[in-house]
């Protein structure tokens, strides 16, 4: 189930290019908007879909197993911490399902890029990058505290 | 300088009805690039197709009111204030070649028809708007060329790296960027160095017209007729989206917002 994209309501912003996981979703060189160059690498993730602030990605169902006729549209409402979905049945049903997606604001989580960078010796710690704060903890116990006690 | 009419000084070595006479070829060059792009890439068989799929699966069928209703907002956001684009600096680029394109466009057309020669003195205000909408395509076209584009942002291509897409922008800015330099030129006398210039401007310009078909230029028409469609789909609610999506765009996510 390849996404593939309107043209007609891309603006050709990139925010798919960037959150792609599978690195498929480029920019046409002719037109300047985005389009899935690899369909069939496409792992349906519905990132793409989900970000496009243009509602301009779709996925399209194989026609050799999807079930003709049907439809699965989203969108992420990041205000309000939910996402919808429209499922389309074949028959003409349609239903609609919301799911909190979060339960602190959008944008509240720092990115990779804002925490602080790692100072060459960190490479011998055992915590990995951005803990424990990340976390939310003060600190983590450490291997030797663990030998110590035991 | 910049507030004499530089086609009016073109009279030295060329008749002022080269200028008008160019002015309607470009214009039908503009209608036979867009009518071609239209029928070669299908595009207005596509509409069509799609709008009467639209028509079908509307739940909420819209009536003639309705549907001029629809067409202002479309007017007064996406086509007035660039409201389609989510990235504000996008939309400031835009906005300003926009409005540099119709003034520069504008105040062309009055000079060339209204004003051809020295002996008819052009209203000062008529060069300034000109040069005003040069240096606005040149610092929009110059800001999205450099910084804005997205093969440069997000794919990370060189900034001088040329792709077909860029044929239009490219086009725009060196033209109105050679229109300046050949009217500085004119205005210090030399007439050689003045023709040279001129030819360049006029070809680039012929370039940016000619190259329609090939170009992003014809954006200009059918990104509003998709604009209005697109609102068409969502206050029908044939566009198939979630109830809570009419009308809403989704907010950039804040790791995506490098541009």
């Amino acid at each position: 189930m390849p996404t593939f994209v309107d043209m007609t309501k891309c603006d050709g912003c990139g925010q798919c290019v960037d959150i792609c996981p599978s690195d498929i979703m480029h920019i046409d060189k002719t037109t300047r908007r985005a389009y899935n160059i690899e369909p069939n690498f496409c792992w349906e993730c519905f990132s793409c879909v989900k970000s496009c602030p243009q509602h301009a990605i779709d996925v399209r169902g194989y026609a050799d197993f999807a079930p003709l006729g049907h439809k699965v549209r989203v969108h992420r409402d990041e205000e309000g911490g939910k996402v919808h979905w429209l499922i389309g049945y074949r028959d003409g049903r349609e239903k609609e399902f919301t799911f909190p997606i979060r339960t602190t604001p959008w944008g509240s989580i720092p990115a990779a890029q804002e925490h602080q960078a790692p100072g060459p010796n960190d490479i011998k710690s055992p915590q990995l990058a951005h803990e424990p704060t990340a976390l939310k903890i003060d600190s983590l116990p450490t291997l030797e505290e663990a030998q110590n006690r035991g | 300088m910049f507030t004499s009419n530089p086609f009016a000084e073109l009279t030295v070595f060329l008749s002022p009805a080269f200028m008008q006479i160019y002015i309607v070829l470009m214009i039908l060059a503009v209608a036979a690039g867009t009518i071609y792009d239209m029928l070669h890439k299908k595009s207005f068989q596509f509409f069509m197709q799609r709008r009467q799929n639209s028509e079908a699966r509307a739940r909420r069928p819209l009536g003639t009111g309705q549907k001029f209703g629809v067409a202002l907002k479309t007017l007064g956001k996406e086509v007035l204030t660039s409201g389609e684009f989510c990235n504000t600096k996008r939309q400031l680029s835009h906005l300003l070649l926009f409005y540099g394109f119709l003034l520069y466009l504008i105040s062309t057309i009055v000079m060339v028809y209204a004003y051809p020669t020295a002996q008819a003195t052009t209203p000062g205000v008529w060069p300034v708007l000109w040069n005003v909408g040069a240096l606005m395509i040149i610092i929009g076209g110059g800001w999205f060329f450099f910084f804005l584009r997205v093969n440069v942002v997000q794919e990370q291509d060189s900034p001088f790296r040329l792709i077909p897409a860029d044929l239009f922008v490219v086009s725009l800015v060196l033209s109105v960027l050679f229109g300046i330099i050949w009217e500085i030129v004119q205005a210090q006398g030399g007439l050689l160095a003045t023709q040279i210039l001129f030819g360049i401007y006029i070809g680039l310009t012929t370039l940016l017209f000619v190259s329609v078909p090939w170009s992003k230029f014809a954006h200009m028409f059918y990104k509003p007729a998709a604009a209005y469609q697109k609102r068409v789909e969502d206050v029908s609610g044939s566009d198939s989206l979630p109830t809570a999506a009419r009308g809403k765009k989704q907010v950039a996510s804040p790791g995506n917002t490098r541009t």
